[in-house]
């Protein structure tokens, strides 16, 4: 047991202090696909999507919707003046239309819900999460129990897993909800008390990702529950989750720059 | 309160005679001679006045007296006040004429087992209780397996009774006389002493079922017809009283050794009846186990009675005593309440095992709150009697640094484990019985389920046993007054300090509050709920229950009541040698069924009745050959034994 | 290591051409074809299985024409025995040879309304009723516990249905295809670059192994081989997948056994080792750097910075994992649980560590070596015990050979020209691919025509190993559950696809 504590202390603090002190990811991180010039754009970039996330309208200004990026980076290899990844973790919003970017303000025509630190008092610094997969690749389930290792510790943050969703505050859903595990999701949805909120995250859960081409799937969790926070990334960085998290529960009220 | 006495005996005695005067009278006769005895008994323990009723010579070797002094007040007291509630709850069952004679047989067999202060007189009723089980336990349902349990109960009884004829004879070739009192003050009694204690704790062990006969009793529960297991219950008891008033009292105190042999018995007996108990699935077999179990608690607490005695430190004996009591005390009240609760149980549903059961709390609430103090109570939970008479057991089982020898104090102190195992694993026993019947989802579905009846007997031992935590600082007292004739000094004084706060006899070692307890947790709870409703006005919304975001038949996936049970088997598996297999079931191909076989070695039929029968049987085989049926031999013994007759004769008589 | 096994005299096509009248058909290099009636394919596969033959992939295919291919591993080659359907709907069972082809086909009925004549439990598997499920064992002693799809923990879904007298585990079956995203029809009418970007997605913690099996099949399809260069990177990829897959189970298992200090630690090595990933690609599973050909864009990072990391790494490693394994309270919850036996694990054709703890040694990276580990080599990490201990072992060496592959990988990095990617010819045809995932062995089967993709099949590692989980339980209890499973290592998103 010594030797763990010698081990520990000869390692020292590799904890994060986001979100008191921004992160910055390492060169050619990919997290978020921004445009930096939306003019003047031809049809043919909408074939470079796999999800079909870019759309062209007619007066050729290039959207790319970030729900639906999946980050491959053949928009940016292929247009690279165009398209860049952006150099910064942070993904997440709360409305479904911020994400799209390149649209011109995409604004309050939404009706918010009230983030769970707005509906109570109580619920700022001790949030419980409970996660349910739908039907994801694993990579975001990875990427959720990296929150928990060392380097980012959501525990100093206030946020704790919990296995029963009668204690939880959040719903964490990954993955484009499939046939099988639709009643489930409803269930534990249903079994959570008020107040509570629902986090999409990872592409897959915002908008369907690379199965809302099958008809099957629902494509994304806003066609089964209210989804208060979008986290899009393929899979999101745990400092995108966190912020998505932190959005959720209204400690942190600045989104992603779409 | 001679009368009264006189008139209870004399009640009981009508009650006798059920085939003549009809089940109902002789019901509410013993119930009226019952509640009678149990006012003496208040009485005479706390010393208002005294009782007795002579009953002259005519039984033979000598007077003989029926006489309610302090100790057996507290019994009477006990007995009595169980036997009406049993009575009146036996009314509402209407058992056959049989089973009522019995039930009155037995009520009156137990008074005068723990009113007479004769040897022979108390041989006699012993007897008596000894057959009426017997003769009970053969009458129940199903025949042969009746009769089998009864036989196996019965014998064991026989033993027993064996046993205290062999210690009487004894304690009679030494001092002459048949009288209690003549053996308590007699002297020079030397090793018949001791040989006498060890003969009278089988002899008393095998009616409370203590290792090795504690299989005989639990049969005996299971078979009794309709409700008399309860009177089974109190007749448990007379086994307690005989150890009390002849291991404690007459046989005074003895070698350190009396007290060690009874703690090591006592924990091993609490710990297999309960360990036995755990995995039972018929509820009266179960509540057999538990007496069992609660049996050897009690012992408990007398074996460092006999310790305190025999080392001159009569509070440490007063602790000990104090605390068998009062769980004796606790037991009487609660087990026959658990046998009424489930013979309820069994009207209403007709199902004797758990496994098809679950779920009847609603349709039975009575039955359940009933059941629930009974279960609450020998489970040891705070604020009950269970858990008052448990914390003094312990209290006086911690005492054994006042004692000199080390063996005495690692006996103490391994006890002390032992019951601390025990009372882990009865908890787990009674979640399982009561969770199993009452609590979940119907396992199988009962059409019409209602109360049997409005359960008089039922309520009155509910009462008594919700409030028995609480009044236990007034319950000292008047057991103070009632035993101070057997430890010589009134225990109450250094118990009870104020206000109502008890100590383990030794006044500052340790303190409970059972009365504030009682008050305490309820109005706690109350005001929580008060606050929460006025203040907070919860919005309360009913969602299913979460089972993984699956939803399917609840009653397949709730735990049965042999999975309380499994973990502990699978633990001590290669003590219960416990396995299982699963096998297929033959039939159609898909898909393949199984079905699994649980085998457990049940160690004591095993290892130590079957080859005691086996030998028993053996030897009787030889024997029986002394029995040829010719005249001829049987001429030849006559003219032997003669013989030998008259070379002794004088031979003694020279002497 | 393969090198070292004796090879049979008899040769697949001698053995079953004559009996069974199969026919030789072209194939690359690696594989066997045969062509054979459908009436006769449970035959061809039983003479191959009883000569150590296992059954590695059942699926219908399209090229050349609509057929049931079953793929059997036999002596080191991939024996691939197409069975022409003509508009079939039966066929014999495979599951009276091995029970190997119990889920394969079931799934195969789900989907391609298949069915398997003889089969004995032919109920559904894909998109399972949570609510419905059959129990197994009758009798009032025991009951179920329906453990799933949503499960303790942040975990895949999937649902276990358990059958339990309270705490010994006497029956388990597993339910996976609860997250059946039908990814396999996704591909269908995809250009290459985007068809990758689907194979990294059907399991994203095996993502680098998908898009190698998924690439090596076009590639040989195509009769292309990738770039030197690309090859040496993507096996400096694989490996490092495999080693963050690795110490994931390590992870998983002290969380189990509440060793927060293992957790804490092997946590800090797996963020690491994700880290060094998203420096060498921009994205921490390996994403976006294969395609068919060779590599979509040049790494980020200096082999020697790299290497560097990778130093400090495995110091920080070996400390960890001795004090890990020294941990009592640890190790006894692993030695004894979930053991299987030999015999058992080849009768299901089980692969990855959970047969390599068991004394298989069969790795597809020296069985068929693929890519640059025709030319790097290692050793096949085995142990004889078992049970969750032995493959935790079996995980620990193969960090270790993992690393020492990266190392070789990297050595002759600068002897090799500047190219990242081939060109690939606009022909027909059709191939597998096959890769050693971090579970095990996954194949790929792929069609391609004019530059697309018409059809994608995938034999996941992980379906293979999951009634291997369900036969692991003998005499275990509800306890060792999560230990048992943690060990096995395995991705529901993989085997649902």
């Amino acid at each position: 047991m010594i030797e763990w504590i010698a081990r520990g202390l000869r390692t020292g603090i590799v904890t994060t202090r986001y979100p008191k002190r921004p992160e910055h990811p390492p060169a050619g991180f990919r997290g978020r696909v921004d445009i930096l010039e939306a003019d003047h754009g031809m049809p043919h970039l909408e074939a470079t999507c796999p999800t079909g996330a870019i759309h062209v309208n007619e007066d050729g200004r290039v959207s790319l919707d970030q729900g639906r990026c999946i980050l491959c980076g053949l928009c940016v290899a292929a247009d690279p003046v165009r398209f860049a990844f952006a150099h910064g973790y942070e993904t997440a919003t709360r409305r479904r239309a911020s994400l799209i970017a390149g649209e011109p303000g995409a604004d309050a025509l939404e009706d918010l819900r009230a983030t769970l630190g707005e509906r109570s008092r109580t619920l700022r610094r001790s949030i419980h999460i409970r996660h349910v997969d739908a039907g994801s690749d694993g990579g975001e389930e990875w990427e959720i129990q990296a929150l928990n290792n060392p380097y980012y510790d959501m525990q100093r943050l206030g946020f704790f897993f919990t296995l029963s969703p009668r204690h939880a505050d959040i719903l964490l859903v990954t993955g484009a909800v499939t046939p099988a595990m639709r009643t489930p999701l409803l269930r534990a949805w249903e079994t959570m008390p008020e107040p509570k909120a629902v986090v999409a995250a990872g592409t897959d859960a915002c908008s369907g990702g690379l199965s809302a081409a099958v008809e099957t799937s629902a494509g994304g969790v806003d066609a089964v529950l209210p989804v208060d926070v979008y986290v899009p990334g393929s899979p999101p960085s745990p400092i995108a989750l966190l912020h998505g998290l932190l959005l959720a529960t209204g400690v942190l009220t600045r989104e992603a720059a779409a | 309160m001679s009368t009264v006495y006189t008139l209870g005996m004399v009640l009981l005695a009508v009650a006798m005679l059920a085939p003549l005067i009809g089940v109902r009278v002789s019901l509410a006769a013993s119930a009226m001679g019952s509640a009678l005895l149990a006012v003496v008994g208040v009485g005479t323990a706390a010393r208002w006045s005294t009782a007795s009723i002579d009953l002259g010579g005519w039984l033979g070797f000598g007077d003989a007296h029926l006489r309610a002094d302090g100790l057996a007040g507290i019994f009477l007291a006990l007995t009595g006040a169980a036997g009406a509630a049993v009575s009146l709850g036996l009314l509402e069952r209407r058992p056959t004429r049989l089973a009522t004679t019995l039930h009155a047989v037995i009520m009156l067999a137990v008074a005068t087992v723990i009113g007479v202060d004769q040897a022979f007189v108390f041989l006699l009723a012993w007897e008596t209780i000894t057959v009426s089980l017997y003769l009970l336990a053969a009458s129940g349902r199903d025949r042969p397996a009746a009769l089998l349990s009864a036989y196996f109960g019965g014998s064991l009884s026989k033993l027993g009774g064996a046993c205290l004829l062999a210690g009487f004879a004894l304690l009679y070739g030494k001092t002459g006389s048949f009288t209690f009192h003549a053996w308590t003050s007699a002297s020079g009694l030397g090793a018949a002493r001791s040989i006498a204690f060890v003969l009278l704790l089988l002899g008393f062990g095998s009616k409370i079922g203590l290792i090795p006969s504690q299989a005989g009793l639990p049969p005996l529960y299971t078979s009794s017809p309709a409700a008399t297991a309860a009177t089974i219950a109190i007749a448990y008891n007379a086994g307690f009283y005989g150890l009390w008033r002849l291991g404690f009292q007459t046989l005074g105190p003895g070698p350190a050794w009396w007290g060690e042999v009874v703690l090591v018995l006592g924990a091993l007996t609490a710990f297999v009846g309960i360990l036995y108990a755990v995995g039972q699935d018929e509820i009266t077999r179960f509540l057999g186990y538990s007496s069992v179990e609660h049996g050897g608690i009690v012992l408990l607490g007398f074996g460092v009675a006999l310790l305190g005695q025999s080392a001159h430190q009569p509070k440490l004996a007063a602790a000990g005593l104090l605390a068998a009591t009062l769980h004796l005390i606790m037991h009487g009240i609660a087990k026959p309440l658990s046998f009424l609760a489930a013979d309820r149980v069994s009207a209403a549903t007709g199902e004797r095992e758990l496994r098809p059961l679950g779920g009847l709390a609603p349709h039975l609430p009575r039955t359940a709150v009933a059941f629930g103090l009974a279960a609450l109570s020998l489970a040891a939970m705070p604020p009950f009697g269970g858990f008052v008479s448990e914390w003094f057991t312990f209290e006086a089982l911690l005492q054994s640094f006042r004692l000199d020898s080390t063996v005495a104090r690692l006996i103490m102190a391994l006890a002390a484990a032992m019951l601390a195992l025990t009372a882990g694993i009865g908890l787990l026993a009674f979640a399982k019985l009561f969770g199993g019947t009452f609590l979940g989802r119907a396992r199988s579905f009962f059409a019409h389920l209602r109360e049997p009846g409005p359960g008089l007997g039922v309520f009155v031992l509910s009462a008594v046993a919700l409030a028995l935590g609480a009044i236990a600082p007034w319950e000292i007292q008047w057991l103070g007054h009632g035993l101070q004739g057997t430890l010589g000094f009134d225990l109450a004084d250094s118990t009870i300090s104020f206000p109502l706060v008890l100590g383990p006899v030794y006044r500052h070692f340790s303190v409970l509050a059972p009365t504030w307890l009682a008050l305490g947790i309820p109005a706690f709870v109350l005001t929580t709920a008060l606050l929460v409703r006025i203040l907070l006005r919860p919005p309360v919304r009913r969602a299913p229950v979460w089972l993984s975001g699956a939803a399917p038949a609840a009653a397949s996936v709730q735990y049965t009541p042999d999975s309380y049970a499994n973990p502990i088997r699978v633990v001590l598996s290669s003590t219960y040698r416990f396995r299982r297999t699963l096998e297929p079931i033959p039939g159609p191909a898909s898909p393949r069924l199984w079905e699994v076989r649980t085998d457990v070695t049940p160690a004591f039929e095993a290892y130590l009745y079957r080859p005691l029968v086996r030998a028993g049987l053996r030897l009787s085989a030889h024997t029986r050959r002394l029995q040829s049926g010719r005249l001829g031999t049987y001429l030849l013994y006559i003219l032997v034994v003669l013989i030998v007759a008259l070379a002794l004769i004088p031979a003694l008589h020279n002497r | 290591m393969s090198a070292e096994r004796l090879r049979l005299v008899t040769d697949p096509v001698e053995l079953l051409e004559p009996q069974l009248s199969a026919a030789v058909e072209d194939s690359p290099d690696g594989e066997r074809r045969l062509r054979l009636p459908l009436s006769r394919i449970d035959a061809a596969v039983e003479a191959l299985a009883l000569r150590g033959g296992q059954l590695a992939a059942l699926f219908p295919v399209t090229a050349p024409e609509p057929s049931l291919l079953a793929a059997v591993a036999f002596q080191g080659d991939l024996v691939a025995l197409r069975a022409p359907l003509d508009g079939a709907e039966t066929y014999p069972s495979l599951s009276r040879v091995t029970p190997a082809a119990l889920l394969p086909e079931r799934e195969l009925h789900d989907r391609w309304r298949l069915t398997a004549v003889g089969h004995p439990d032919l109920l559904q598997a894909v998109d399972p009723d949570p609510d419905r499920f059959d129990r197994r064992i009758v009798g009032e002693q025991t009951f179920v516990i329906p453990y799933g799809p949503i499960r303790s923990g942040v975990f895949e879904s999937i649902q276990y249905v358990i059958e339990t007298g309270g705490e010994d585990v006497l029956a388990l079956h597993v339910r996976p295809f609860f997250k059946h995203r039908r990814l396999e029809q996704r591909f269908t009418g995809l250009g290459f670059d985007h068809a990758v970007q689907v194979a990294e997605r059907v399991a994203a913690i095996a993502g680098v192994a998908h898009a190698t099996a998924f690439c090596q099949a076009v590639e040989r399809a195509l009769g292309v081989e990738p770039t030197r260069r690309a090859q040496r990177w993507r096996v400096v990829h694989a490996e490092l997948e495999r080693i963050a897959n690795h110490l994931d189970v390590a992870v998983k298992l002290a969380e189990d056994a509440a060793l927060a200090v293992g957790v804490a630690r092997f946590g800090i090595l797996k963020e690491q080792i994700q880290r060094l990933r998203a420096q060498l690609c921009g994205s921490r599973f390996g994403r976006g750097v294969l395609v068919p050909g060779g590599l979509a864009a040049p790494p980020l990072l200096e082999p020697r910075v790299a290497l560097a990391v990778l130093d400090g790494f495995e110091r920080q490693l070996r400390r960890d994992r001795r004090l890990l394994l020294g941990t009592a309270s640890f190790t006894d919850r692993l030695v004894g649980s979930g053991a299987l036996d030999r015999e058992t694990v080849e009768a299901y054709a089980g692969i990855g560590p959970v047969a390599r703890a068991c004394g298989i040694a069969a790795d597809a990276r020296f069985e068929r070596p693929y890519g640059a580990y025709v030319r790097v080599g290692g050793r096949i990490a085995t142990v004889d015990e078992g049970d969750a201990m032995g493959r935790l072992r079996v995980r620990f060496h193969e960090i270790r050979e993992s690393l020492h592959i990266i190392r070789q990988a990297f050595e002759r990095l600068d002897k090799y020209g500047p190219e990242l990617r081939s060109d690939l010819p606009d022909a027909r045809g059709a191939a597998f691919g096959w890769a050693e995932a971090p579970m095990g062995e996954l194949i790929y089967w792929v069609e391609v025509a004019a530059g697309l993709v018409r059809t994608v099949r995938i034999s996941s590692p992980s379906l293979r190993n999951w009634p291997l989980f369900a036969a692991s339980f003998r005499g275990d209890v509800l306890t060792d559950f999560s230990f048992i499973e943690h060990s096995f290592g395995l991705t529901p998103a993989g085997a649902d696809r």
